[in-house]
């Protein structure tokens, strides 16, 4: 089964290359076919009748011969008859007279032409002449003979003879008269000449062995032919069929010769060759064979012409596919209305529509739809193509990473549109000033640079330098004047990598620092960098541990009010106490907490773990908690705060959240929605490191904070700074304008603490009044306060408790970006 | 076909005290019944041999009548001419060679028939016209009727010949023979002719 199955598979139709070849070969094969068809039929159809015409004149001229002998037997016999009827003759016979006989006889044969006559009497008795088995023949011939019947063909020897039997009467029978016909070839001859078409007949007789053969005539037969001739279908009489004969095949008509008995002693063969039948039509069987040839001539040419006008323009639209599909786009020339030349002008439109789309994918798979900078993906493969480059010529290339300062507050300020505008507007100078590099856009507002550094080795500064003074004049972008900051990290090959995700990566980490280094500058690349990075990584595994096993602890630093001179609340710092590194300095630790977003925790646990403590001190001691900007960011940070107060059971009054300006960078408005939260639950904010930073005075006018915190860096030098103490007069005078209070941070030595009280400043922090301390020396200091060992700033804690050695720790501080 | 050929010279001497009929009917090869045979048992008889017919073949528009005549040997055979028109009547036969040239209306001429055998008489004149007188040395032969029976009365018992001749029979000189054993009470037969 399986295998018929395999069989009739690999049977397949012939495959074609063209479709020129098909259709010729179709239409070639269909007419050859149809002209073998009309050639086949026609050949029988000529044979048929050509057959039949000749079958029918067999017939016919058998017909003929068989009257014809009958006449001749009849008139014969009317001769015999005269003579038999003849008184004179009749008693020559009865009495035997042999002469007179024989002289009657010549006179008969003479008269009617015929060559032997014979009479034989009753007794047997021949008298004429001829050869004796003839005599003996024709004396056995009238008492064979069946009543009625006056002639027969016989063999005699060799010979074949029709024999006329006429009785004579006396008046009964006492004898015959035997004419006795040889039918040889004269006879044959004599026959073949009355008959319409020029066949052959021939006189059939038994041989030895019963076996039919020629009797007469040059006929060639081969042996056994005849006998199957008649065996056929018994009989040829009426129904011609066809001979093997040695010049080949021939119609024939075998007419049995009737004898004395049943059984024919001879036949009659008629015979025409097949050959000779189909003469008169062989000029109608070339010409159907030319006609058929020249016709196939004409439609291989025609179906060619056809094909061709068929195949040409569809080999056209396949190379043209063929180009299509290589990727290179051909046009295919119309010809005509038809199908063809639809399917051409479709084919164009749709190759042409094909490669413009092509052309929109593969722009949009390697550009960035906003700014038509290429993306990540086609930077990455120039720059792979710009490192081979620079690899073979021994160049060097420099990767620029540029990050746009505080885009997402543009946003929140401005709206998208103008944050796109903004890109679009950056990207254009970009792409101006770096016009012998290539400028892609990575990500939101991060933007990459590849430039060669073939002729100047200055040229990466250089252009960074370029970038950030063109971007120092605020930028125009959607209507809007915006002023936006850029950082740049430059990493170049192949000093600091050779590949382009190591390039990359370094191009980023110097960003990085850039960005830690206040935003605006670029920064280079140095290996140091990547340590620092591994470092910020190990840290932020360390910090991950910390929050998990508890490393963290809070030390509070007390905060003292100058005007009713005693501690007003406590100031939570986190500490982090590492197991190896041992005190880790949050000014290291905070940064890398923020950036890996674990200050949402550590802030969660720091609130928790501050209110705890505070509802053990005595009321209205208030803890200040810092708040990052990160934290803020986070819209549960509310429910955080609430759940710290509920669970600690602390009068909301008693919390300060610590805000630096930074949490406003991110935009101000959902900002400030959450700070009216706190405030509504009942929980003080202060703005912390002012003067720092933005100092917008827009912030303090946005919302009514309840403290405002300055910044160390004004407090040192306080004393012998007139700037410095000038610019302590003004925020203390404006946060008593705006009716808040006052926090001086840092406050080291008493003249510092004296300018501060002479301007007005409502409380102080720092180590002249006292360090940080653990919870178990803030309960210490509290006892103390309630045993009236209240420690002032002329008797300041740490001369009760003895210092260690002085850290520099400065506050949390939220440091976004 | 069987042919019989006839014994010559086979005679048995009977006696009118042992004598039978025979009984015989001829068919034809189809099987119908042949009149005008001539039936005859080869048995001697003492004494003049006479038949209760007349020897006379007539001519009778122009006919032989009777057609076969049954006569012994010797007999004279006369043939009257009832016809208006002239006959001449002839026989080519071996047993008696004759000829009666033309002769007409109410003439009558005789032949004596002196050998025993069938003499086959026509007329020059009218080629349809053909008799048969069949001359016989034996008083026991007969011709057949229409139904193509026969009886012949007292034939002596023994063994004989029985001899069947019809114009119509082909076989040599028109006639059968067969030995046949003649019982006292007879012998009934039917011959079939070829």
């Amino acid at each position: 089964m399986s295998r018929l199955r395999l069989a009739f598979e690999s049977f397949r139709r012939p495959r074609f290359g063209h479709i020129r070849t098909r259709l010729v070969v179709l239409y070639t094969g269909l007419f050859a076919i149809a002209m073998l068809s009309i050639g086949l039929i026609g050949q029988v159809m000529i044979e048929n009748h050509a057959q039949s015409s000749v079958r029918t004149e067999l017939v016919t001229s058998s017909s003929v011969f068989d009257r014809l002998w009958a006449l001749r037997a009849k008139s014969l016999a009317d001769s015999a008859d005269v003579m038999a009827r003849d008184f004179g003759f009749r008693a020559a016979v009865a009495s035997g007279d042999q002469a007179t006989i024989l002289s009657a006889l010549a006179n008969l044969r003479q008269r009617v032409g015929v060559p032997y006559a014979f009479v034989v009497t009753q007794d047997g008795d021949v008298t004429g002449d001829g050869a004796a088995t003839l005599r003996r023949d024709v004396a056995a011939i009238p008492y064979k003979l069946a009543a009625g019947r006056n002639s027969a063909v016989v063999t005699s020897g060799q010979d074949v003879y029709r024999m006329v039997v006429s009785p004579i009467l006396a008046p009964t029978e006492i004898g015959w008269v035997v004419f006795a016909v040889r039918l040889d070839e004269g006879e044959m001859q004599s026959l073949e000449r009355l008959s319409a078409i020029p066949l052959t007949a021939t006189i059939l007789r038994h041989d030895d062995g019963g076996h039919w053969m020629p009797a007469t005539g040059g006929l060639a037969v081969p042996a056994g032919a005849i006998d199957r001739f008649m065996a056929a279908d018994g009989s040829h009489e009426m129904h011609p069929g066809l001979l093997g004969l040695s010049s080949g095949r021939a119609i024939a008509l075998a007419r049995p010769l009737a004898s004395t008995g049943t059984a024919p002693d001879a036949m009659l063969l008629l015979t025409f060759p097949l050959i000779k039948a189909l003469a008169p039509f062989r000029s109608l069987q070339i010409g159907i064979v030319l006609s058929g040839l020249a016709g196939l001539l004409l439609v291989l040419w025609g179906s060619h012409r056809l094909a061709g006008s068929i195949s040409r323009p569809i080999a056209a639209l396949d190379d043209a596919a063929r180009a299509l599909e290589d990727g290179s786009r051909a046009e295919v020339t119309v010809i005509g209305h038809d199908e063809i030349g639809r399917l051409a002008v479709s084919f164009n439109r749709m190759s042409a529509g094909i490669v413009e789309r092509e052309n929109r994918i593969a722009h949009l798979a390697f550009h960035d739809t906003l700014t038509g900078l290429p993306n990540r993906v086609l930077f990455r493969q120039q720059l792979d193509a710009a490192l081979g480059r620079a690899v073979r010529v021994g160049e060097q290339v420099a990767v620029m990473c540029l990050d746009l300062d505080g885009f997402k507050l543009v946003n929140d300020s401005f709206g998208h549109p103008s944050g796109d505008a903004l890109l679009r507007v950056v990207g254009e100078v970009l792409s101006n000033l770096a016009s012998d590099g290539m400028v892609a856009r990575l990500s939101g507002d991060e933007f990459a640079i590849v430039v060669g550094i073939s002729v100047d080795p200055d040229r990466p500064r250089a252009l960074a330098q370029s970038i950030l003074d063109a971007l120092r004049e605020p930028v125009v972008a959607n209507g809007h004047s915006i002023l936006t900051g850029l950082s740049i990290g430059i990493s170049v090959a192949p000093g600091d990598g050779h590949e382009p995700s190591t390039l990359l990566k370094n191009a980023d980490l110097a960003l990085y620092r850039a960005k830690q280094d206040g935003r605006g500058v670029f920064r280079f690349f140095e290996p140091g960098l990547d340590a620092a990075a591994r470092q910020r990584r190990q840290m932020e595994l360390d910090l991950r541990e910390a929050l998990h096993n508890g490393q963290f602890r809070l030390d509070y630093q007390p905060i003292f009010d100058l005007k009713a001179d005693r501690i007003c609340g406590f100031e939570a710092l986190m500490r982090w106490e590492h197991p190896r590194r041992g005190l880790v300095s949050p000014a290291e630790f905070i940064p890398v907490a923020e950036e890996s977003g674990l200050i949402v925790a550590m802030g969660e646990w720091a609130m928790h773990e501050a209110c705890r403590e505070a509802i053990r001190w005595p009321d209205p001691l208030r803890v200040a908690v810092n708040v990052s900007a990160i934290q803020f960011r986070n819209s549960g940070f509310a429910d955080i705060v609430v759940q710290a107060l509920a669970r600690s059971g602390l009068d909301p009054h008693r919390l300060e959240i610590e805000i630096t300006e930074s949490i406003f960078l991110e935009g101000s408005g959902p900002t400030l929605d959450l700070l009216h939260k706190l405030h509504a639950l009942g929980c003080r904010i202060a703005l912390d490191d002012f003067g720092t930073g933005y100092s917008s005075l827009s912030y303090l006018r946005s919302f009514p904070f309840d403290k405002i915190k300055i910044d160390r860096s004004f407090v040192i030098n306080v004393a012998d700074d007139v700037g410095a103490a000038a610019i302590v007069r003004a925020i203390v005078d404006l946060a008593g304008a705006l009716d808040m209070e006052t926090t001086a941070e840092g406050v080291e030595d008493s003249e510092q603490l004296a300018a501060l009280r002479s301007q007005g400043c409502s409380s102080i922090q720092g180590f002249l009044f006292s360090r940080p301390l653990t919870t178990e020396g803030v309960a210490r200091l509290l006892k103390d306060q309630r045993r009236d060992v209240m420690p002032t700033v002329s008797a300041p804690v740490q001369r009760l408790i003895p210092p260690p050695a002085p850290i520099e720790l400065p506050p949390i501080r939220a440091i976004g970006r | 076909m069987t042919k019989w050929i006839a014994l010559l010279g086979l005679s048995l001497m009977a006696t009118a005290a042992t004598a039978g009929n025979v009984q015989v009917q001829v068919r034809g090869a189809d099987g119908a019944p042949v009149a005008d045979a001539v039936v005859t048992v080869s048995a001697h008889a003492a004494g003049r041999i006479t038949f209760p017919w007349p020897s006379v073949v007539k001519q009778q528009n122009i006919t032989f009548d009777p057609h076969v005549l049954i006569v012994p040997v010797g007999a004279s055979v006369s043939f009257p001419n009832m016809d208006n028109v002239r006959h001449h009547v002839y026989s080519f036969s071996k047993p008696k060679k004759f000829e009666l040239k033309l002769y007409g209306h109410e003439e009558a001429r005789t032949v004596v028939f002196d050998k025993p055998g069938v003499v086959a008489i026509g007329c020059n004149i009218h080629d349809q016209m053909s008799g048969f007188i069949v001359v016989v040395d034996t008083p026991y032969a007969a011709k057949t009727d229409a139904s193509g029976r026969v009886t012949i009365a007292n034939v002596p018992a023994g063994n004989a010949t029985l001899t069947v001749w019809s114009a119509a029979m082909r076989a040599p000189g028109n006639q059968l023979a067969q030995p046949v054993t003649i019982t006292p009470a007879g012998l009934s037969k039917v011959v079939s002719t070829p």
